[in-house]
């Protein structure tokens, strides 16, 4: 067997290249762990990094490349038990304990120690071996409490110690504070690097860059499927980390835009909006043809914001006003106002896929189609027409299936269904996630003509270049709130991303001034 | 927990209060005679029940227990009709038809990961049918109804010490060693992880296949247990036997608690609900209302009883989340302070 020269590296990866049928996803990624290090993965979404933290744990495979584990070479294959066997555990982000039973039936599943020579449970023990397992880290937990009774915060520990009990010396933890309040997040700091200090590795995933910046030994960056650079404990700052998160695209126009003026009538204006644990106090105004971009990062209540502003939710304070009037969001009252929605999952809420394109388009303009209940095969026929045309999309077949279209093509359709009606707004989120570059161009040619049209236009999107590009006005939320509004000024991904994780800097508070 | 014990609380204080109500109208009610009886009708649908409640908290559903009855009464009729074999002999063959049944739905289901209801409905016609062709036919083949004489196979239907019927003493047995097993045992813990999350119970290790596999072996073995007794009980038995039973087994583990959902529920519980189930019956009967309004009692309760459960769930969880996000809140804003 060959030996890695490298002995406190735990897990190296070499070469590993991956690519979903067509689009590259890594490409020749090195990548290390070192034993007893916290190592931070850090990059934007579609960076490469949950692919490679499913490739290390066997959740997916590799296309080439090299794997060692413990001076280990691993199979081109293997499955998530086989990882975990060899002591990779994952703290999943939709935790995977099973409610119903308590901490110690928990974290000695199918594991627990019987009576000799039966397969009875020896409760007694399988309570005391769990109580003594937490008392060791100084868990704030009782090993006969019932899952359901925890908090998000306690569950996540109590998938630590299953990783423990099953002597795991790589824990890897894929956002593992996006639902945690502050000093439930300083408590699990604390369990990390006590973990540090037995011995144990942890890869952590964040997009709070403080949190990388505050925990990490050492930082390896990926952008576009590719590592950018590792960076030792000193090295390490959250302006850096942005700098090389983003890095210098191509052309300095596709990163710097100048933000225009907006005129125009007021279309939309939210006072003080709060809905609890989701956002706070959110105000602004949106103006006829206006784009205004949402930013912020994953779970910092843009979706949430977008949904109640649609009707879908309720909220629990403050006022909205459309059109001058005092506005009551429901979804049937938004459609039949002219307010449409883009969804952030095209799949799950944008298309019925197993039926026609035709049908995905007649069934949000059922008013235009069925007048009077029963669906004209014409009209709905036409408007099918109309929508294929107006957007490009291909194949240009109305009776296709919604599901065998491209990705592209899907959103294009998810499109369709609102361009063939008269909109007065429509709100838009994440609508270009997995699509390729050309009809990504073609979906922001029709976002910018519906904005010369007059529509109004509500963009949220993690995709910084995109909302650099097409907003008249951006707004960035961090927890909820909105942290920053850039208007009038030149904006760059870097500003957003950076007022997005927390990071003011004089420089970006002297532009403001200026203005 | 301790909404699992307030529900069997309420339950049972049902019962009291209903049984003092068909008492007042009908003193027959509250005779030995009647007791008996409606514990027998209990146990009957209870055994069936035990069985049931496995699936369930598997997050399963076996509509073809009924027709399990049907064919496996029908294999003891036709070795009483046609065969000297003692019962020692011919019980566990008859036992091992259930079981075999229960072990082609679980193939089925698990195999093909087809779902469960469909699997069981497709079954459940095909044993009906099964039960009808191998039925003791006359020579103008009729179905005939035969008469069990043989004194054995009469004595599990029989009575015993105080009266109380031999199925009662069976259903008691089935359902605590049942219990036991499904609180004590590891098996009985990947039972519960299996439905409460098939997913993490196979990162764990877990063959949940095995485990969905063995809870329908074990309601058709329930099933084959409750023909012999129902069948020796009757003294007959025909194939339309124990058709449609399915609704009452599913009532009886509703009212017990046990989840759709999979990964709750108890033996215990439905075990309180086939006897409520058969006292609500019995007082239909008693208090002199048609017994044809059964079926819309029973399944009136189980559509209350979901009412009432999902209800409750989704009100404690909103209650739960929207506490739980205030105080998220509230923290969150004293940080950014």
């Amino acid at each position: 067997m060959e030996e890695s020269d490298n002995s406190d590296v735990l897990l190296e990866c070499k070469h590993i290249a991956k690519s979903y049928n067509g689009p590259i996803v890594l490409d020749n990624v090195d990548f290390s762990i070192k034993r007893g290090e916290i190592h931070s993965l850090v990059g934007e979404n579609g960076a490469g990094k949950s692919t490679l933290i499913k490739i290390i744990t066997g959740a997916a495979d590799r296309n080439s490349g090299e794997i060692w584990f413990n001076r280990t070479k691993l199979p081109m294959q293997y499955t998530r038990k086989y990882a975990e066997n060899l002591g990779i555990a994952v703290i999943y982000q939709e935790l995977s304990l099973i409610p119903g039973m308590t901490i110690a039936q928990n974290i000695y599943l199918a594991k627990e120690p019987l009576f000799p020579r039966t397969r009875i449970v020896d409760k007694k023990k399988l309570n005391a071996t769990a109580q003594e397992l937490i008392e060791r880290y100084k868990f704030p937990l009782k090993s006969t409490d019932l899952i359901d009774t925890l908090s998000i915060a306690q569950r996540q520990l109590v998938e630590i110690l299953k990783a423990l009990s099953q002597n795991a010396s790589l824990v890897i933890m894929d956002e593992p504070t996006s639902s945690l309040t502050q000093k439930e997040a300083e408590m699990l700091f604390g369990i990390i690097r006590m973990l540090r200090q037995e011995g144990i590795s942890v890869l952590y995933i964040s997009h709070r860059l403080e949190e990388v910046y505050a925990l990490s030994d050492r930082v390896t960056v990926l952008r576009d499927g590719k590592v950018v650079s590792v960076l030792g404990k000193e090295e390490i700052s959250p302006s850096e980390i942005i700098r090389l998160m983003i890095g210098h695209r191509l052309e300095d126009n596709e990163v710097r835009h100048s933000l225009p003026k907006v005129k125009g009538d007021v279309v939309l204006e939210v006072n003080h909006l709060t809905s609890i644990g989701k956002f706070t106090d959110i105000s602004f105004q949106l103006h006829r043809g206006e784009i205004l971009g949402v930013g912020g990062l994953v779970g910092s209540g843009r979706t949430e914001l977008v949904r109640v502003l649609y009707g879908i939710d309720p909220f629990d304070s403050g006022t909205i006003s459309f059109m001058g009037n005092v506005w009551e969001p429901s979804v049937r009252a938004s459609i039949n106002a002219g307010i449409g929605l883009i969804p952030e999952e095209r799949r799950l809420q944008g298309i019925l896929a197993s039926q026609t394109v035709t049908r995905n388009i007649g069934i949000t303009n059922l008013d235009h189609v069925a007048p009077r209940g029963v669906v004209q095969k014409k009209t709905e026929k036409k408007l099918a027409y109309e929508g294929i045309r107006l957007l490009n999309i291909k194949p240009s077949n109305p009776d296709a299936l919604a599901g065998t279209l491209s990705g592209g093509n899907q959103q294009k359709l998810v499109l369709a269904k609102w361009l063939v009606r008269e909109l007065q707004l429509i709100l838009i989120d994440e609508p270009t996630v997995g699509i390729d570059i050309g009809a990504k161009e073609e979906i922001y040619e029709h976002i910018k003509s519906l904005s010369r049209q007059g529509v109004s236009v509500i963009l949220v999107s993690s995709d910084l270049p995109e909302l650099t590009r097409l907003s008249n006005r951006v707004l960035v939320l961090r927890k909820g709130r909105i942290i920053r509004e850039f208007k009038e000024c030149v904006i760059t991904s870097e500003k957003i991303l950076r007022a997005a994780s927390g990071i003011l800097e004089e420089q970006d508070e002297k532009d403001i001034i200026n203005k | 927990m301790s909404g699992q014990v307030v529900r069997r609380l309420v339950l049972v204080s049902l019962m009291i209060v209903i049984s003092a109500l068909i008492a007042l109208a009908n003193p027959f009610f509250l005779t030995s005679d009647n007791l008996v009886k409606l514990l027998q009708e209990a146990s009957q649908t209870g055994i069936m029940a035990i069985g049931f409640t496995l699936v369930m908290i598997t997050a399963g559903i076996d509509m073809s227990i009924g027709a399990i009855v049907a064919v496996t009464a029908m294999v003891s009729i036709n070795f009483i009709s046609y065969t000297k074999l003692p019962v020692p002999l011919f019980v566990p063959i008859t036992l091992f038809v259930g079981v075999v049944v229960g072990y082609f739905n679980g193939f089925l289901i698990t195999k093909f990961k087809l779902p469960e209801f469909i699997v069981t409905l497709g079954t459940k016609s095909i044993l009906s049918g099964i039960a009808l062709v191998i039925a003791v036919k006359d020579s103008m083949g009729f179905v005939q109804n035969v008469y069990i004489q043989d004194e054995s196979y009469l004595w599990f239907g029989s009575q015993t010490f105080g009266g109380i019927y031999r199925t009662t003493i069976a259903f008691v047995i089935l359902g605590v060693i049942t219990q036991l097993f499904l609180k004590n045992t590891r098996t009985g813990t990947n039972i519960y992880a299996s439905g409460a999350n098939p997913v993490a119970a196979r990162l764990s290790g877990i063959n949940t296949d095995r485990v969905v596999r063995g809870v329908y072996v074990f309601s058709g073995f329930c099933a084959s247990v409750a023909a012999i007794f129902i069948s020796s009980r009757m003294m007959t038995a025909m194939p339309e036997l124990g058709l449609g039973q399915e609704m009452d087994v599913i009532a009886s583990v509703v009212i017990g608690g046990t989840s759709f959902n999979g990964g709750s529920g108890d033996v215990w519980g439905s075990m309180l609900g086939a006897i409520f189930l058969a006292l609500v019956k019995n007082g239909i009967l008693k208090i002199g209302i048609s017994p044809w309004v059964q079926p819309i009692v029973i399944g009136g309760i189980i559509v209350t009883t979901v009412i009432i459960d999902v209800t409750q769930k989704n009100l404690s969880e909103r209650h739960a989340t929207k506490s739980k996000l205030k105080k998220l809140a509230e923290t969150s804003a004293g940080s950014a302070a």
